[in-house]
C-alpha cells in the first residue's frame, strides 16, 4: 500500500438481505484511490454506486472484504471511533439533500466545526467565506426548507467541504442544480481540489461531471467494468 | 451546546405532541403533590390532636414507669422539675398528673375507674382541658373534693352532673382509700378507651387519696413547635441532668402508633406509582414516535461525525427539558391546590377514627416534600422511558436511515 493511497477497497461485496431476496448490490470491487483524485463513478441506476460510497465512508458495512481510508482498516473501528474519524476525514454529499431541518444554514454549515470544537471566532470566519463560495452569502439565517432544492444542495457542499476533510464523497451532487450552478459548483471543487490536494469521489450521471473527472470508474451490476484515466 | 440547541428546537417542532407529553407531565405532578400534601396534612392533623390532646409532646417520669407503671414510681418534688422543664427553649408548657386505678361507684352501679389527678390551671393552658367539658364545668383551682368524667364513663355509671362518685383504692402506705366526689363535669377527649375510664380529679385531692402527698408520676410537657420535639426533648434531659428521670418525646411515649403511622406513610409509594405510570405511558409513546420519524435526521447526524452516544442525549435531552417545564407548571398548580386544600380542606361525608381520634375534615400541607418527591419522581420516570428510544436513535446506521424518507 503506497503512502498517498488514501481509500483502499480488498474485493469488498455487498449483499442487502432485503424482503426475502438477497440483492447483491456489489460483487468484489478492488479499488484504490489516491490522495487528490478527482473521480466520478459512473454506471446505470442500481449499478451499486451509493452502495460503494456507503461502505467507503464506513456507513454502512460489508458484506465480505476490507476497506482502508488513509492507511486505517475501517471494519477495526469502534462506532465512535469511526464517528470521529468521520468527522475529521470525510465530507459526505448525500444524493438527497440531508440538512438538519430545525437549524438554520449556518448553523447546519457549522455543525462538524462544533463537533471539532473549533473557536467560535474560527467557525463563523470559516462559514461566512464557504456560503460565499456556494453563492449563499446572506442566506445564513434562513432554515433549510425555505430553501430551493439547488440552494439545499450548495448548502450540503458547504458542510461537507468547511472542516476540509482529506476525502470529500459525492453522491450525485448535481442531480437536483441547473447546469449553471452545478457547473459553478464543479468548478469551484476542482478548484479547491487542486489548491488543497482534498481527494473528491463522485457518483453520477451527469456528463459535466464526467467531462472534468480526471478518473473515471464505471461500475456495471456490481462490478468494475472499465477504470480510465484521463 | 449544540445537542441542547437541536433539543430545543425540535422540542417546538411538533407542538400539538410537546403539550401532549407536558400534559401527561404536569398531571403526574400535581395528583401526586396533591396526594402527598393532602396526606402529610392529615397526618400532621393526627399527630397534632393526639399530642395536644392526649399524651402532649414530651412527657417525664421516674424512670422506667413507661414501660412498667406503678402507684410507687413518682418523682419527689415534680414542681422543681416543672419549673426547670419550663426554662428550656421551646417549651410552651407543662403539667403534672397522678394516676391510679379505683373503683368507682354512683349510686348502685360500680366500675373499674382511671383516678387522673391534674394540675387544673396549667392542665388548662397545656391541653386545653376546659375545652373538652362537654357538659358542666372544669374541675375548681383549688381542691374541694370535685370530679370530671369521662363521657363513656358517666354514661356506663349513668352519672349526670351534680351526682356524687365513691372512689375506691389504695394508698401509696397500703391503707384503703376511699372518699366521696362530686361530680361537676363530663369531658370528651376525643378518644373512646380514655373516656370510658378516666376519673379527673384535681391533683390535691388525688395525692390525699392515694397518699402521694406533693408526688406526681408524670409531667406532660407541651413544646411550640413539634417538628423540633426531638431537640427539645433533649435540651429538657441536659437541663434536668437527673438519671432517674425519663424523658421521652412521643414517638416513644406512643410507639405503637408512631409505627403504625409511619407504615401508613408508605402509602406515599402509591403516588410515586400513579405518577410514574401517567408519565410513562404518556412519553414513551409520542418520544418512539419522533425518533421514528426523525429516523434520517439521526442518520445524517451521524454520517457527518455525531457521535452515537451525542445523539443518545440528544433524544433524553428533549424528554428531559420537557419534563422540567411540566415540573415548573406542575409545581405551579400542586402547590396552589394543596394552599387551597389547607385552607378549606376536604370534609368527609362520614367520621372516620385514626388512633381512637375522631375526624372529619381533612386538610392539606404544602410543603417541600410535596414538590421534591414528584419532580424527582417525573425526572426519574421520563429519564427511564426516554432511555429505549434514546437508545433506538443511537444506533440507527446512516446508511439504511437516509434511505427512508
Ligand atoms: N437497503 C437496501 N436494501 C435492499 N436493497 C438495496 C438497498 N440499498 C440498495 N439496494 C439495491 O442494491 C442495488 C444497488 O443500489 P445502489 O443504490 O447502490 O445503486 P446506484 O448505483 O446508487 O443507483 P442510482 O444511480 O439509482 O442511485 C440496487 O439493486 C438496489 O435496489
Ligand atoms: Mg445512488
Amino acid at each position: 500500500m503506497a503512502n498517498n493511497d488514501v481509500i483502499v477497497t480488498e474485493s469488498i461485496t455487498k449483499v442487502y438481505a432485503g424482503n426475502g431476496v438477497p440483492v447483491e448490490a456489489l460483487r468484489g470491487v478492488d479499488l484504490t484511490i489516491q490522495s487528490g483524485e478527482f473521480t466520478a463513478l459512473v454506471g446505470p441506476s442500481g449499478s451499486g454506486k451509493t452502495t460503494l460510497l456507503n461502505l467507503i465512508s464506513g456507513l454502512d458495512t460489508p458484506t465480505d472484504g476490507k476497506v482502508w481510508l488513509s492507511g486505517k482498516l475501517l471494519s477495526g473501528m469502534s462506532g465512535s471511533e469511526l464517528s470521529d474519524f468521520r468527522r475529521d476525514n470525510i465530507g459526505f454529499i448525500f444524493q438527497a439533500y440531508n440538512l438538519i431541518p430545525v437549524l438554520t444554514v449556518e448553523e447546519n454549515v457549522e455543525y462538524i466545526m462544533l463537533l471539532q470544537h473549533v473557536s467560535k471566532a474560527e467557525r463563523h470566519r470559516r462559514v461566512a467565506a464557504m456560503l460565499e463560495e456556494v453563492g449563499l452569502a446572506g442566506f445564513g439565517d434562513r432554515n433549510p426548507p425555505q430553501l430551493s432544492g439547488g440552494q439545499q444542495q450548495r448548502v450540503a457542499i458547504a458542510r461537507a467541504m468547511v472542516s476540509e476533510p482529506a476525502i470529500i464523497l459525492a453522491d450525485e451532487p448535481t442531480a437536483n442544480l441547473d447546469s449553471r450552478t452545478g457547473a459553478d459548483l464543479l468548478d469551484m471543487m476542482s478548484h479547491l481540489n487542486i489548491q488543497t490536494n482534498m481527494t473528491f469521489v463522485f457518483s453520477t450521471h451527469d456528463p459535466m461531471v464526467m467531462e472534468r473527472a480526471r478518473r473515471l470508474i464505471t461500475l456495471k451490476d456490481g462490478q468494475v467494468e472499465s477504470d480510465v484515466m484521463k | 451546546m449544540m445537542t441542547l440547541k437541536i433539543a430545543f428546537r425540535n422540542i417546538f417542532r411538533q407542538k400539538r405532541r410537546t403539550i401532549l407529553t407536558a400534559l401527561a407531565m404536569i398531571v403526574g405532578f400535581a395528583l401526586s403533590s396533591v396526594f402527598i400534601g393532602w396526606s402529610d396534612g392529615a397526618y400532621s392533623d393526627i399527630i397534632e390532636m393526639f399530642t395536644q390532646n392526649r399524651i402532649g409532646h414530651i412527657q417525664v417520669h421516674g424512670d422506667d414507669y413507661l414501660d412498667k407503671p406503678s402507684l410507687y414510681k413518682t418523682m419527689v418534688d415534680y414542681e422543681a422539675i416543672g419549673q426547670t422543664i419550663g426554662s428550656v427553649k421551646g417549651v410552651e408548657a407543662w403539667t403534672p398528673r397522678v394516676y391510679s386505678a379505683g373503683l368507682g361507684s354512683v349510686g348502685e352501679k360500680s366500675t373499674t375507674v382511671q383516678i387522673i389527678g391534674i394540675d387544673v390551671v396549667r392542665e388548662v393552658e397545656a391541653t386545653r382541658f376546659d375545652k373538652k367539658i362537654i357538659d358542666g364545668k372544669v374541675i375548681s383551682a383549688q381542691p374541694r373534693h370535685e370530679a370530671v368524667l369521662g363521657k363513656g364513663l358517666a354514661k356506663n355509671l349513668s352519672a349526670v352532673v351534680g351526682d356524687e362518685i365513691v372512689i375506691v383504692s389504695q394508698g401509696a402506705d397500703g391503707s384503703i382509700a376511699n372518699d366521696l366526689y362530686e361530680i361537676v363535669g363530663i369531658a370528651e377527649s376525643g378518644d373512646d378507651i380514655t373516656d370510658r375510664m378516666a376519673c379527673y380529679l384535681h391533683i390535691g385531692d388525688a395525692q390525699e387519696l392515694l397518699v402521694l402527698e406533693g408526688r406526681s408520676h408524670e409531667i406532660v410537657v407541651i413544646v411550640s413547635n413539634i417538628n423540633r420535639v426531638l431537640k427539645i426533648a433533649e435540651s429538657i434531659e441536659t437541663e434536668l441532668g437527673d438519671s432517674t428521670l425519663d424523658v421521652a418525646p412521643w414517638q416513644v411515649v406512643a410507639k405503637d402508633f408512631y409505627r403504625a403511622m409511619q407504615a401508613d406513610q408508605q402509602g406515599d409509594a402509591i403516588g410515586r406509582i400513579i405518577i410514574m405510570l401517567i408519565v410513562a405511558i404518556g412519553v414513551l409513546n409520542t418520544v418512539l414516535m419522533s425518533v421514528l420519524e426523525r429516523t434520517s435526521e439521526y442518520g445524517v447526524l451521524k454520517a457527518v461525525g455525531t457521535k452515537p452516544i451525542q445523539i443518545f442525549w440528544l433524544v433524553v435531552c428533549e424528554v428531559l427539558i420537557i419534563a422540567l417545564g411540566s415540573i415548573v407548571v406542575g409545581a405551579v398548580f400542586g402547590t396552589a391546590a394543596n394552599h387551597l386544600l389547607s385552607i378549606y380542606g376536604i370534609t368527609m361525608p362520614q367520621e372516620f377514627t385514626y388512633g381512637g381520634i375522631k375526624f372529619q375534615t381533612m386538610y392539606a400541607e404544602v410543603n417541600a416534600r410535596s414538590l421534591i418527591i414528584p419532580a424527582m419522581t417525573v425526572m426519574l420516570s421520563a429519564a427511564i422511558v426516554s432511555l429505549f428510544p434514546a437508545l433506538k436513535a443511537a444506533r440507527i446506521l446512516p446508511a439504511r436511515a437516509m434511505r427512508t424518507h
